[in-house]
């Protein structure tokens, strides 16, 4: 299907930690694709960056240092455009060891940029929802205003009266109940589930080439995950909208997802399809990934303890990131032959089988 | 059946007129009790020197009408009052409200300028430095203003005359300056402006409205409006800066009128402020009485118009408003 519609190449973003006075390295080298009307699904324990990959994408991120390096590339039928284009002139690294020690960036400018080369596309080419739909929705606007908002400033619609028939077809194809109702409502009026819809429906209402999903269905009842799940699934083959998933919930990702993205310490440790990462009998696996599937919650599990799986031992500090591998303090698949090199370096992103990406001493040469 | 169909506003009218009822019969009935008890009586300061004769006095206020004990005065004052009638002043035989009328006017001028003014500074601060966090400029205007707020109004209010009226001879200062005349209205600009940033109300609008303003950007809904590409102004204005300015403008009304008084002594502005503190001196009881009141409306009107301002804006709170006007 030719180019990638987003590529994000070793994106790196940092924050500091005052008491510590050191940087959080919440975000560390990540690498991955999503392909045009595809679902790219990134799972992860909580604490991996999943989230703040996300934000980075968008330019949300406030606390500093922030997004320090590397590139986005987003393609779109207005031709392609690095996200991160010209970062490099307001950020200043100083590295030790291969590791980035000092961070020196001018904040204003670098702002600056951001929103110049995002003021086109946030909404626009690439739209965003999250989880807490309750709290994502302005308490003090009706749920119609806030879509016919998004319609006015993206689309060619700008008549009032147009927007809202635009707003309420949105509201119809989510499959908001009695959405005449619901556009006049405000959000403290509606269910999380309604919200959510409402969020998904101007999301998709500026027609965006990219959805991000941060975790949309956490918070919500059960029931009414997997109705949110199901109608994601259907927008997904009806509109062919290519969607960034981040969830907890591999139940969700096996639903939905074309390909995986599974992150650990704030790096990408194996990305390929999704049938490839979440299939049982496919050999070629990154331990964590083996151990995140293991764990995997039975369907009683995720309704009590909302989906997460737990995996003996703690996750890396991002403050304190080990020098090798990530995972090597919880692997328990380390043989001898590679001990000393799972324990010093960091193993390389290596493609295994045609667009299988596996970041692990056992597999490669 | 029928309260549900009550518009909220309505109901937050009717018991914010209940409320300011109640609370101007107590406030009426404290500063009687005060200045019974404070020694003077408008007799004595308006006789000094007269009569010395203490029965032939005692006679005087019979003649009058002055009725003995202070409840009875009180209480043929509050009736009078129910009727509209705000008494005459002990002073100048006067009908008070026609006197509180005549200058209070200038009070509102002086009182809403200064208003503006301190808006007009705080604002721009406050929301510049809850977007941009501290920068070198805003932490230099927000010291700037943390430190005029500081300084006493009366002794802003005399470098201010000094400077300007006695250095530069501009503002000549009359006792006449009418707020209303047209050929002296710039006169009127330095008063206001001292009321305006003294008074320590600069940099606590600053505060309350970056506090706010910075909890609001923190927001879940403001990160869905950037990631929508939306004004995040629009956005954040009711719940940043709406709501908070009435609130702190709505808390601060006493400290202004306060101030009101001091910058009117110091300019010889010739407003309530002044008005109150001449009849102070004189124990003109109606006066005083007649300024307490609107004093402490002016007050309520700060606070109807906080509440009414939150409700109208708040689609939550004007439905909880009906549901407990359900419950009761
Ligand atoms: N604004 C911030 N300032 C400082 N540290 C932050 C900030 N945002 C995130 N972090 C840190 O970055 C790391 C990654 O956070 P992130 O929110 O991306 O995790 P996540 O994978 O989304 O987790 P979860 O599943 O809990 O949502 C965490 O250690 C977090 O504490
Ligand atoms: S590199 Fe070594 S420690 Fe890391 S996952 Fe592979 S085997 Fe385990
Ligand atoms: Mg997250």
């Amino acid at each position: 299907m030719g180019a990638p519609l987003l590529e994000i190449e070793n994106l790196r973003t940092y924050f500091h930690s005052r008491s510590k006075r050191a940087f959080i390295r919440a975000v560390d080298g990540v690498t991955m694709v999503i392909a045009r009307g595809e679902t790219l699904s990134v799972v992860g324990e909580s604490g991996s960056g999943k989230s703040v990959t996300a934000l980075s994408i968008m330019g949300l991120l406030d606390a500093g240092p922030g997004v320090i390096s590397g590139k986005i590339t987003f393609r779109t039928d207005g031709g392609e455009r690095n996200l991160l284009h010209d970062l490099e002139h307001y950020v200043t690294l100083g590295e030790q060891d291969g590791r980035i020690m000092e961070v020196s960036k001018d904040e204003a400018g670098w702002r600056k940029q951001v929103e110049r080369i995002m003021a086109e596309v946030r909404g626009k080419e690439i739209a965003m929802i999250f989880q807490n739909p309750k709290s994502a929705l302005n308490p003090f606007v009706t749920v119609g205003h806030q879509i016919t908002e998004a319609i006015r400033l993206h689309t060619p619609t700008k008549h009032p009266r147009e927007a809202k028939e635009r707003s309420l077809y949105w509201l119809e194809r989510v499959k908001m109940d009695s959405p005449r109702l619901r556009f006049d409502n405000y959000p403290y009026g509606l269910s999380g589930g309604m919200c959510q819809r409402a969020m998904i429906a101007m999301a998709l209402s500026s027609e965006p080439a990219l959805l991000i999903a941060d975790e949309p269905t956490t918070g919500l009842d059960a029931t009414i995950q997997s109705t949110i799940v199901g109608l994601l699934a259907e927008l997904k083959s009806e509109l062919g909208i290519a969607t960034l998933l981040i969830s907890h919930d591999i139940r969700v990702v096996s639903r939905l997802a074309d390909d995986v993205a599974v992150m650990y310490g704030g790096t990408v440790v194996e990305y390929g399809p999704a049938p490839e990462i979440l299939g049982a009998r496919f050999g070629l696996k990154h331990p964590y990934t083996a151990a995140l599937l293991a764990s995997r919650p039975s369907a009683q599990n995720v309704e009590e303890k909302g989906g997460l799986p737990a995996i003996e031992g703690e996750v890396p500090d991002p403050i304190d990131v080990p020098r090798g591998c990530r995972f090597y303090a919880r692997c328990n698949r380390v043989t001898e032959d590679i001990r000393d090199a799972c324990a010093r370096h960091e193993p390389a992103l290596k493609e295994l089988t045609p667009g299988h990406h596996v970041r692990c001493w056992l597999y490669g040469d | 059946m029928k309260l549900a169909a009550t518009k909220p506003i309505t109901l937050v009218l009717a018991r914010e007129l209940a409320l300011a009822a109640l609370l101007l019969v107590g406030v009426s009935f404290v500063v009687f009790v005060i200045l019974y008890l404070s020694p003077g009586d408008p007799f004595s300061v308006l006789l000094e020197g007269q009569i010395s004769n203490h029965a032939a006095r005692a006679g005087l206020r019979e003649a009058l009408g002055v009725p003995r004990t202070w409840y009875v005065q009180y209480l043929s004052w509050l009736g009078n009052l129910l009727q509209g009638n705000f008494g005459t002043s002990i002073r100048t035989g006067l009908p008070v409200f026609g006197e509180i009328a005549r200058v209070a006017l200038s009070t509102l001028y002086l009182t809403l300028g200064s208003m503006l003014v301190t808006l007009l500074i705080a604002v721009p601060i406050a929301l510049h430095s809850s977007v941009r966090g501290t920068t070198a400029l805003n932490w230099l205007l927000t010291m700037l203003a943390y430190v005029v707020s500081a300084l006493p109004v009366f002794w802003l209010g005399y470098v201010a005359v000094y400077v300007f009226i006695h250095q530069f001879g501009v503002f000549p200062l009359t006792a006449r300056i009418a707020a209303s005349s047209e050929r002296t209205w710039p006169f009127s600009l330095l008063p206001i402006f001292v009321l305006g940033i003294g008074n320590g109300t600069v940099s606590e609008v600053v505060r309350h409205l970056r506090e706010e303003m910075s909890r609001v950007m923190g927001e879940d809904y403001i990160r869905t409006a950037r990631a929508k590409g939306a004004s995040v102004w629009r956005h954040a204005f009711k719940e940043g800066l709406l709501i908070p300015m009435t609130e702190i403008i709505a808390s601060k009304i006493p400290f202004i009128l306060g101030g009101a008084v001091i910058v009117e002594q110091v300019f010889n502005w010739p407003g309530m402020g002044r008005m109150a503190w001449q009849a102070a001196q004189d124990r003109d009881f109606p006066v005083i009485m007649g300024i307490a009141m609107i004093a402490a409306t002016l007050v309520r009107l700060g606070s109807l118009l906080q509440r009414v301002v939150y409700v109208a804006v708040n689609p939550r709170a004007s439905n909880e408003r009906r549901g407990a006007a359900w419950a009761e």
